[in-house]
């Protein structure tokens, strides 16, 4: 009894610390009941219950056991319970690219700034809390994000955050989870302006990374007699790519770009997740064998006007040209559009990514998908949840709504694929957030 | 003979042989240099001529004197005093045209103060190519000697770019040159289409600057046609009127607007083409041509049904990826199946020489070897309105022709004389100065 | 439906197969065949038995399973060989160093280009893709075989040497000089240029050798010290491997000052097989070139769109042939690369080259340029199935290409072309859109070397001003 009090307390404490919007004193636990709880593998609770305290799940399932310390909300039925969506990786809150830049006195020699090779910067000190996508975010479902930042070719590294508004600076889960990579060219005109040049510029990187950390290791291995290596932060912040501690989240759409993704792996040899990957079907292959999950993309093509014309609209008559080009590019917008199934279908591992994706077209792109895309409900859900996390290296703590996990799911209005279905609470870390009701905003 | 005179004599020989090699090097590469066009009398005789208008004369004569083709055909009795160039074995051509250039305009694309095609500004219909003609540029001799005796040039940048001129390859200013000085005002067609990729307008812009483009064009013309109807009514009845101020650029447009001479309308795509013919159809005083028009192909018939000459080339690549790959080179064939009147401008300046493989590539995709000869003779001359003077070779004609040892269109044969307006052309240029220069240098290695 | 199913059986095993280096089989009978290296043989067979010639000569009887194509009134010849262009490519211009050695068109090539499927409409079966002449040193190029179809690694001929792009002359000294004030601003710069990066790279070949050496000893115990690490230099490891001997060098180069003031740079340090690109005024020194042993590729007749080129003449290719230097007629270009047939006849024109010399011109001898002279540019036995079918003289302006072999396999019959042939296809383009390709190629604009660095310099976008 004591050691249940002590605990009480300080539990009370503890979550005092980590006071959440609209409440001064989180209850010691809490609950949802009578709700439908989604688990990420494909499961349905009808008429559920789910318990969490101190920020895990302690007890999910129908008719369970509710503490009587639990504050307990009733969905009357009506709600819809989902694992927290995760986003591999996402640009909320970083700063902007400065677009106003000049030509170097050496376009060849532009230093690393200039070139965009900032492996160094980390997403989390940089950090704009009052980015709106903070506070959206979790409206659409997503509790926990790995938020990377704006740039070029190596803009900085991935730090895995949850996601509350202006708070979510201070929940940071894990710091370095991955770096991200790119073929992006130098801004204006300065060194590497070509992809050809870029994957030169990562291969010099390397060597030179590979150069200071042997000099750095002679040096610590002797006593005298031997040059101090100069401090590089950027060469630095490669070791751990270089050691294999840390992967490249490299940022690629096209086949041809996954394979220089490829190439280097081969050449330089790193830990690699692919992040968008709208052609990465095409590789799916050789995807699977390295062992390369991909955080999807569904930042997915525009519709042809011509598919969603009613047939006697004032319109040129179709000829034969016409009517071979429009099939290709009908096989072409259904291929970008189930990308996502062919690689799940080929085995490989597939979460999610935002990568600058509009959260307001997030809802849209999700239906396009459930409607023509070729996935089931489950298979989408699984994606944005158990995926990611798997893929972030929290299989076991995120992604899911069972016993031990951390609690982070989002409560609907409706099943969250539908279109009015709109969020009314979101818990992550075990801190629940609710939302104003919009009229049919969204 | 002493041994030093031997040597003195050895080398003596030697010597003379060189100095004579010299003299005659020297004497033939300075009567290459210097050497005048021939103008009088000539009879070529013998050849296989191709009229263009009365069919091919085998074993045919014809007879020059001074500017004119005074006779053709196989009984032609040859006075004495012409001086007669066998053609036996070989052919008489018309001389080519080539209805679209910038040639003696641009001498050097990358240095800028040796290019006057394209003044500043965008309603420049005064501005005439005419003035800007360079009689001494490199190119003229570089592409007469391969057969192409005349070339419209015309001014390229703005909206309405300026007069293009009609000129001969033969003579020392550009009034001795010109056939017609003012040929057509050359109009560049305001497009729907987007730049390429760094054209990141969205649509609706580009939509909309369409329309402020036609629009501005639309009242250009709305202000031409007043202009000249004040005017026209000025001139008949001076009296008890108030004279008009002096507009150059309207009264550049007098004699567009009533049908003088054609508007040469440079565009390529399939509905800024639509949108052409639907906007000539609003002036029916005027003349038009259409050229570029690579997109011709798939709107053959309209084109043919509003009787637009086009004025087209076939050595560019197909407009749209998904084009099939020949287009370029049968747009000219569909488009005379159509029935339109086409004619062959290749757009070139210092390659307007090729005009010939042009019309050699249409002949084989689809135009025929005949079409395609009147499409680089008689139909250009025809199009601007000299066909009484230029495109065949016919008694009474000007004498622009050329003999070849075989099918000019074929890059094996060669073009062994060219007259221009009776003029027999000396067969130099800077290529043939430089072959001729550097084929056997006769000089050390270093 | 049986037949549907077997197209679709067919078009399934297609795609598993994959297309990279695959070969084929092929008998070709009746055709004339000009051989380029041993004469032209009339009516005469050729066998290509899995992406290789096997015979040459009368009645042979084709293989089991092997497809026999009719060439009775047809002629045959070795695939074209583009040893200038730029199709196929992604970047041309890593424009932003005088010195770009590192770089490689190998990371730079995009297999979806549709100007291949055309290129093989006009008989090319390889190319060298190259690096732009906006560097006095630029990248290494990469020489393809147009297997259209294939991914990127697919369409490498493989075993070729390796090659890199030099360049002299006005564009260089435009971009670097002019553009951002970086030396070189003139001919005296490049020169300079050249020697100081070939004497960095014989120091850093020095200075690396001897810290891995070091690096050696000290990991074996032999050395007592350990060495400060030289880090490995890409750049310089690519001129160190030119200077020995390892990479072509082909050099885009227009005045013939500039031509000599290479060689002998390239002879003081000891760098053969070399071939100027353009060379437009290579004419005026052929006997030096001939002496050194250098190879030119240069156009059929463009000149004076600069004023490195005022003093050309179209009878170029003719005079190097005539004094004895292999010389090759490329395109530079995607309209003409179409029809590199027609640009070799030109030479016929221009001084009366013979026509077997001026099919050598687009075969064996740029073949030999690119080191792959072994391989391909001629019909002989052992050599690659790579072959057309014209349905004329290929030097006639009225013949075209029926039937085009890279390996053994048809890449491209003129009876089976389809309108689109498209690899990728963009969903968001639609049809009228689809139009106004990037660049339109033709006559004097499309000297593509400067792609990629000019459009950033000329703020018109795509208005060339001159290149």
């Amino acid at each position: 009894m004591k050691k249940t009090a002590h605990i009480t307390v300080l539990c009370f404490a503890f979550l005092l610390m980590f006071a959440s919007q609209g409440w001064s004193q989180s209850p010691p636990a809490e609950a949802f009941k009578n709700v439908t709880i989604h688990t990420a593998d494909g499961k349905t609770i009808k008429s559920g219950a789910i318990v969490w305290r101190n920020g895990i799940i302690t007890n999910v399932g129908k008719n369970i056991d509710i503490p009587f310390d639990a504050y307990v909300r009733d969905g009357g039925d009506s709600l819809h319970v989902y694992p927290g969506f995760i986003d591999g990786h996402a640009l909320w809150g970083s700063p902007d690219i400065d677009e106003d830049v000049e030509t170097p006195d050496e376009p060849g020699n532009p230093g690393y700034v200039r070139a965009g090779i900032q492996p160094d910067r980390k997403a989390s000190e940089l950090l704009q809390t009052e980015n709106k996508s903070l506070v959206e975010a979790p409206k659409h479902g997503f509790t926990t994000a790995a938020l990377g930042l704006k740039g070029q070719m190596l803009p900085g590294q991935i730090d895995l955050f949850f996601i509350n508004g202006k708070n979510t600076e201070n929940l940071l889960l894990e710091q370095g989870v991955g770096m991200t990579a790119q073929f992006e060219e130098a801004q204006g005109q300065a060194y590497p302006s070509t992809t050809m040049g870029v994957m030169s510029r990562f291969r010099q990187l390397f060597n030179d990374a590979k150069a200071l950390q042997q000099q750095e290791q002679y040096f610590a291995s002797v006593s005298s007699n031997y040059p101090a290596p100069k401090q590089n932060k950027v060469l630095e912040a490669l070791h751990p790519v270089m050691d294999k501690q840390q992967p490249f989240y490299f940022v690629v759409d096209t086949k041809e770009n996954i394979e220089r993704v490829f190439m280097l792996q081969d050449e330089l040899g790193f830990e690699v997740v692919i992040v968008s990957g709208k052609e990465a079907y095409k590789q799916a292959e050789e995807l699977k064998e390295r062992n390369i999950p991909v955080l999807a993309s569904i930042d997915l093509p525009e519709e042809p006007k011509w598919r969603s014309e009613k047939e006697d609209e004032d319109h040129p008559e179709i000829t034969e040209e016409m009517r071979i080009f429009r099939d290709k590019q009908e096989e072409a917008y259904k291929a970008d559009i189930q990308n996502i199934a062919k690689m799940i279908e080929s085995g490989v591992k597939v979460g999610f990514a935002s990568n600058g994706l509009d959260l307001a077209d997030f809802g849209k792109n999700l239906t396009v998908l459930k409607e023509e895309g070729n996935l089931k409900d489950e298979d989408i859900l699984q994606m944005l949840t158990q995926s990611t996390a798997d893929i972030l290296g929290y299989g076991n703590q995120l992604g899911n709504i069972t016993e031990g996990r951390i609690a982070s799911f989002t409560i609907f209005s409706k099943p969250f694929i539908e279109e009015k279905a709109q969020a009314l609470y979101s818990v992550t870390d075990g801190n629940l957030i609710e939302f104003e009701q919009e009229s049919s905003e969204e | 003979m002493t041994k030093d005179t031997e040597i003195i004599m050895t080398y003596l020989k030697s010597t003379i042989s060189a100095c004579l090699l010299v003299l005659f090097l020297g004497m033939s590469a300075e009567a290459q240099i210097t050497k005048k066009a021939e103008f009088g009398k000539f009879a070529i005789t013998n050849g296989t001529i191709h009229t263009v208008t009365n069919g091919v004369i085998e074993n045919g004569t014809v007879l020059i004197e001074n500017e004119q083709i005074i006779d053709v055909g196989t009984d032609v009795n040859i006075p004495s005093d012409f001086e007669e160039i066998d053609a036996s074995g070989k052919h008489v051509y018309p001389g080519f045209f080539d209805a679209g250039t910038q040639l003696g305009l641009q001498e050097i694309g990358a240095v800028a103060v040796t290019n006057d095609q394209a003044e500043l500004g965008d309603f420049n219909p005064h501005v005439r190519a005419f003035t800007a003609i360079n009689p001494s540029s490199v190119n003229i001799p570089v592409t007469r000697v391969n057969g192409i005796t005349h070339v419209i040039s015309m001014p390229v940048s703005g909206r309405l770019a300026g007069k293009a001129t009609l000129i001969d390859l033969y003579g020392y200013s550009p009034d001795s040159m010109a056939v017609s000085p003012n040929a057509g005002l050359h109009l560049n067609w305001p497009t729907s289409k987007k730049g390429g990729w760094w054209d990141d307008r969205s649509d609706d812009e580009v939509e909309k600057e369409y329309k402020k483009d036609l629009k501005e064009l639309n009242d250009f013309l709305s202000e031409a046609q007043f202009y000249d109807k004040m005017m026209t009514d000025f001139e008949r009845n001076p009296n008890d009127k108030q004279q008009p101020d002096m507009n150059k650029k309207m009264q550049a447009m007098r004699e567009v607007v009533n049908g003088g001479i054609p508007v040469i309308i440079s565009v390529d795509a399939k509905s800024d083409i639509l949108d052409v013919i639907e906007w000539t159809e609003n002036y029916p005083d005027m003349q038009f041509v259409l050229a570029g028009v690579r997109d011709g192909w798939r709107v053959a018939d309209e084109i043919a049904e509003a009787g637009l000459p086009c004025l087209v080339s076939t050595l560019y690549t197909p407009e749209r990826d998904y084009d099939n790959y020949q287009r370029p080179y049968q747009n000219p064939g569909k488009l005379h199946a159509a029935g339109v009147k086409v004619a062959i401008a290749t757009g070139e300046v210092e390659n307007v020489r090729n005009a010939p493989y042009h019309a050699g590539f249409a002949a084989s995709y689809g135009l025929g070897k005949q079409e395609a000869l009147k499409a680089i003779t008689i139909n250009a001359a025809e199009i601007f309105g000299v066909n009484d003077k230029l495109g065949s070779i016919e008694k009474g004609k000007q004498a622009n022709l050329f003999i070849a040892d075989g099918d000019p269109f074929e890059p094996m044969n060669h073009i062994t004389d060219v007259f221009i307006r009776g003029n027999k052309i000396p067969m130099v240029s800077r290529h043939i100065q430089l072959y001729q220069q550097y084929l056997d240098r006769g000089a050390k290695t270093n | 439906m049986k037949k549907l199913l077997l197209l679709l059986f067919a078009f399934c095993f297609s795609l598993t197969t994959g297309f990279a280096q695959e070969k084929g089989s092929v008998l070709i009978k009746d055709g004339n065949l000009i051989t380029i290296t041993n004469g032209n043989k009339s009516n005469t067979d050729l066998l290509i038995e899995d992406g290789v010639i096997t015979q040459i000569g009368n009645d042979i009887t084709a293989p089991r399973g092997v497809e026999t194509v009719d060439a009775s009134g047809k002629y045959v010849i070795p695939g074209i060989i583009d040893a200038h262009s730029h199709v196929a490519g992604v970047d041309i211009n890593e424009w932003t160093n005088p010195v770009t050695a590192e770089v490689t068109m190998e990371e730079s090539i995009n297999p979806n280009d549709i100007n291949i499927y055309w290129a093989l409409a006009g008989g090319v079966t390889s190319i060298h893709l190259m690096h732009g002449s906006a560097n006095v040193i630029g990248g290494q190029n990469e020489t393809l075989k147009l297997r259209y179809g294939s991914d990127m690694d697919g369409l490498r001929f493989e075993d070729a040497p390796r090659t890199i792009k030099f360049a002299l002359g006005e564009n260089p000294t435009r971009v670097h000089g002019q553009g951002f004030d970086v030396q070189p601003r003139t001919r005296m710069g490049v020169e300079q240029v050249i020697r100081y990066h070939f004497d960095a790279a014989i120091d850093y070949q020095r200075n690396r050798r001897e810290y891995l050496d070091a690096k050696e000893a000290y990991d074996n115990g032999n050395r007592s010290t350990p060495p400060v690490p030289v880090a490995k230099n890409e750049r310089l490891e690519v001129l160190v491997d030119i200077l020995e001997g390892e990479v072509l060098v082909h050099t885009h180069s227009y005045r013939a000052d500039e031509i000599t003031m290479l060689m002998r740079v390239f002879n003081d340090y000891g760098i053969e097989d070399y071939t100027f690109q353009h060379a437009n005024e290579a004419f005026k020194v052929a006997p030096e070139l001939k002496k050194n042993g250098a190879y030119t590729s240069v156009f059929a007749d463009w000149w004076a769109y600069k004023f490195e080129v005022y003093y050309s003449t179209a009878y170029n290719a003719s005079i190097l042939n005539a004094n004895g230097v292999k010389n090759s007629i490329n395109s530079d270009s995607g309209e003409l690369i179409r029809h590199l047939n027609h640009e070799a006849v030109k030479a016929v024109h221009y001084g009366n080259t013979s026509k077997q010399d001026a099919l050598k011109m687009i075969t064996i001898n740029p073949a030999t340029q690119l080191g792959i002279d072994e391989k391909v540019g001629s019909l002989e036995v052992g050599k690659h199935g790579d072959v057309a079918i014209w349905d004329g003289h290929p030097l006639s302006i009225y013949s075209k290409t029926l039937k085009t072999y890279v390996d053994g396999k048809k890449y491209f019959d003129r009876a089976e072309d389809a309108d689109d042939m498209r690899l990728k296809v963009d969903a968001e383009q639609d049809f009228d859109e689809a139009s106004g390709r990037w660049y339109n190629e033709n006559g004097r604009h499309s000297e593509t070397c400067l792609r990629g660095a000019e459009i950033r310099f000329s703020k018109q976008g795509m208005k060339l001003q001159g290149n």
